[in-house]
């Protein structure tokens, strides 16, 4: 491992003392070009009070021609699709906007890398984010509220969900983006084969999975999130998961959820995944019936020999289905760069370019508007995944976002495997995963 | 009785090579297996049972791994901060050395200490202290920033001195006698004496440069500016991972340690060899 010289720990030093002297000054350090606006002297915590004041000069429309920078963690065709649609905003806008993307790696390093750039106040003007990644720099993200309110076409017109999450820290602090969530990939070969249906509740499942597992030997269901499907079937349960003060499930409601879910995975219709992760490579070898896992994860599957199915999650009482998938955050401190990086949100959410980033991508469209587009409709038709999404639109549900929200998302997994080695019954998963789950706060 | 150890001879021979042998599957298996998985195709990658040879060696995920990312700009810039890097740590780590064994000069305990001192100091917390630095000279996305922290380390010095302290110091008295100066001794007698434990020190570097990961993803942004590592992060996603894709890149990131392993071998194990050091 590598160790600094001295001469850099005390120049580090030397900077960090320079940093505090220049505190009152703000710092719009961002990687970006600096921009010759009048000197903006408002620290981070203030960020409303510019906004507030920026919003009502929008209608004005007096934009300076600017770079805006933007760090996302889009890659391979993503990327490209996200590329072609920021060119043309970059062409198109009349003020000489210019938005550069930055390509961050993949979320863990985005999120390691805003982390360090929070700390370092050198955040970019904006950046996807999963809301449980701002906790600890909450107070630098610029509020939308009134960007949203005087500057936005038709706020209700996106999906209620993403609404929801994007204001779930009391103000609008996001616009949701990147949008995917959970669905259930099945082999339709093998379920015709076997005449099974396509399960819709746990019951079904249970079902199925006995079929399958009598008749092939194969688990029936894989997760590729073991946090994701603790959380969705509790909710499925009507049941809730966590709060900021601790684990919500530790009651009847809570035994029966584990009591399903000990059942499929002591019975053996239910696996863990292997090394590499993701079932996708699991069912593409016909060596699972189905698995549950993001929508964006469609075209790892290779169904070669057998054909694709792709349903809603099955539920409970109610059915409940993950979201995943990023929002963007505004950190631009300087008012000009406030308000031309929301033209960028803006052109970007619009219903046209909303329907060509997902009919490009996969990912869900934001707006109920794009939902109902020619172009979307005609694609649906032809992707299954895209129209089961859809189908369960109103089912969405988001994690909630607290000091321990991180944690308990990193926690949950390895215990619920540890649970699986043991063929754990059921009362043993509820006190081991409340325990896990109270330990993190 | 001759017959006896003739046999005793031969029974630890077979020994010897069996465990050699085993050492040498184990510590070549997980090569082999990134070369294999490399050349699958995702199927087959998690077929069970595991294949250890390809069907069909799928040649095309090189090609497509290349053109995932500008692999070869990346190559040039690890090269180049790799280069750059270790001539700086060879030279600081060199001229230190000398300085804390051979030379006298008021206060060097105490800045011999203050190195050691360091050495405490995990690199995590480091690195965003030194972030704010290189965003404050605004040094971000340029070579320096990734070059100029990483020209001298407190650990490679502590070594080198302890590796010059061993040579004798009627050396250097002798030297004197012969009006050699400081420098020209350290020239002409250290560093050639010392070849080997200078050599596993540029190799350390070199290893520890060429897998850098966090810190050039920090202080760059463009695609110009970013190395090899940071290339391979491409083939992941939230929703899945194009294995054999990265284990395509991984070869190609490896291949060059691996060339100027098969080069400079003998130095290097007599380097780790003798100073007790790991890779």
């Amino acid at each position: 491992m590598k160790l600094k010289k001295i001469g850099a720990s005390i120049l580090a030093m030397a900077m960090a003392t320079s940093m505090l002297a220049g505190c009152g000054q703000a710092s719009t350090e961002a990687p970006a070009e600096t921009q010759p606006t009048e000197a903006v002297e408002t620290p981070a915590a203030e960020a409303s009070t510019a906004t507030e004041e920026a919003a009502p000069a929008s209608e004005a429309k007096n934009i300076e021609a600017t770079e805006v920078t933007f760090w996302h963690a889009m890659n391979g065709n993503l990327e490209a699709v996200l590329t072609e649609i920021t060119d043309e905003f970059n062409n198109s806008n009349e003020y000489g906007i210019k938005v550069t993307l930055v390509n961050q790696g993949a979320y863990g390093d985005l999120q390691t890398k805003l982390q360090a750039s929070a700390a370092a106040d050198a955040l970019p003007d904006l950046a996807q984010a999963y809301n449980n990644w701002l906790t600890p720099y909450l107070d630098k993200i610029v509020k939308l509220d009134d960007f949203v309110a005087n500057d936005f076409d038709n706020w209700d017109d996106v999906v209620e969900a993403y609404r929801d999450e994007c204001s779930e820290f009391g103000f609008i602090h996001a616009v949701p983006y990147n949008k995917s969530t959970y669905v259930l990939f099945y082999n339709k070969t093998m379920f015709d084969e076997l005449g099974i249906s396509v399960p819709e509740t746990w019951a079904d499942v249970e079902a199925a999975a006995k079929t399958v597992y009598d008749a092939k030997g194969i688990s029936f269901i894989g997760y590729d999130d073991l946090a994701g499907v603790v959380e969705a079937s509790l909710h499925q349960d009507g049941a809730d998961y966590v709060d900021a003060t601790g684990a919500l499930f530790n009651d009847e409601k809570g035994l029966e959820t584990f009591t399903y879910l000990s059942n499929l995975y002591n019975n053996e219709y239910a696996r863990l995944v292997g090394e590499d992760g993701y079932f996708s490579n699991v069912i593409s070898n016909q060596q699972i019936a189905s698995y549950v896992g993001s929508s964006a994860g469609v075209s790892y599957i290779k169904a070669e020999g057998w054909e694709l199915g792709v349903a809603p999650l099955p539920g409970n009482v109610k059915k409940a289905a993950n979201m995943a998938g990023t929002n963007i955050v505004m950190f631009a401190q300087d008012s000009n760069k406030q308000l031309a990086a929301w033209e960028y949100l803006k052109y970007i959410t619009s219903t046209e370019a909303m329907t060509k980033w997902a009919v490009g991508t996969g990912y869900l469209p934001i707006r109920q508007s794009a939902y109902e587009t020619a172009e979307y409709k005609t694609y649906m038709e032809e992707n299954i995944c895209a129209a089961a999404c859809y189908e369960q639109a109103k089912d969405f549900f988001f994690s909630p976002t607290f000091e321990a929200s991180n944690d308990i998302r990193s926690t949950v997994p390895s215990t619920v495997e540890q649970l699986v080695y043991d063929k754990a019954d059921a009362q043993t998963w509820l006190d081991t995963i409340v325990e896990a789950v109270n330990a993190q706060y | 009785m001759s017959q006896n150890r003739k046999v005793g001879n031969i029974i630890a021979t077979i020994l010897k090579y069996a465990v050699l042998i085993f050492g040498a599957v184990f510590t070549i298996l997980p090569f082999v297996w990134m070369i294999s998985s490399s050349l699958k195709t995702p199927t087959e990658l998690v077929q069970i049972p595991p294949s250890l040879f390809p069907e069909t060696p799928q040649w095309s995920n090189y090609q497509e791994a290349w053109k995932a990312a500008p692999f070869a700009r990346y190559f040039v810039n690890t090269l180049i901060v790799t280069f750059c890097t270790t001539c700086g740590v060879l030279v600081t780590t060199v001229l230190s050395a000398f300085a804390f064994s051979r030379l006298n000069f008021p206060g060097k305990k105490t800045v011999f200490s203050l190195f050691l001192a360091t050495l405490m100091i995990p690199g995590e917390m480091l690195i965003i202290t030194n972030y704010e630095t290189i965003i404050n000279l605004k040094w971000i996305d340029s070579y320096k920033a990734m070059i100029i922290p990483w020209i001298s380390s407190a650990f490679y010095i502590y070594l080198l001195t302890r590796f010059f302290m061993q040579v004798p110091e009627s050396l250097y008295l002798a030297a004197k006698v012969d009006k050699c100066s400081d420098f020209k001794y350290m020239i002409k007698i250290m560093v050639p004496m010392n070849k080997q434990a200078i050599f596993s020190i540029a190799i350390l570097n070199i290893i520890s440069s060429w897998n850098a990961f966090l810190w050039p993803l920090l202080v760059t942004n463009s695609q110009e500016m970013r190395v090899l590592s940071n290339g391979l992060v491409r083939f992941q996603t939230e929703a899945g991972s194009s294995t054999e894709l990265i284990m395509a890149a991984s070869c190609m990131l490896v291949m060059p340690i691996i060339i100027i392993y098969l080069f400079l071998r003998k130095y290097i194990i007599e380097g780790v060899t003798r100073s007790g050091l790991k890779g």
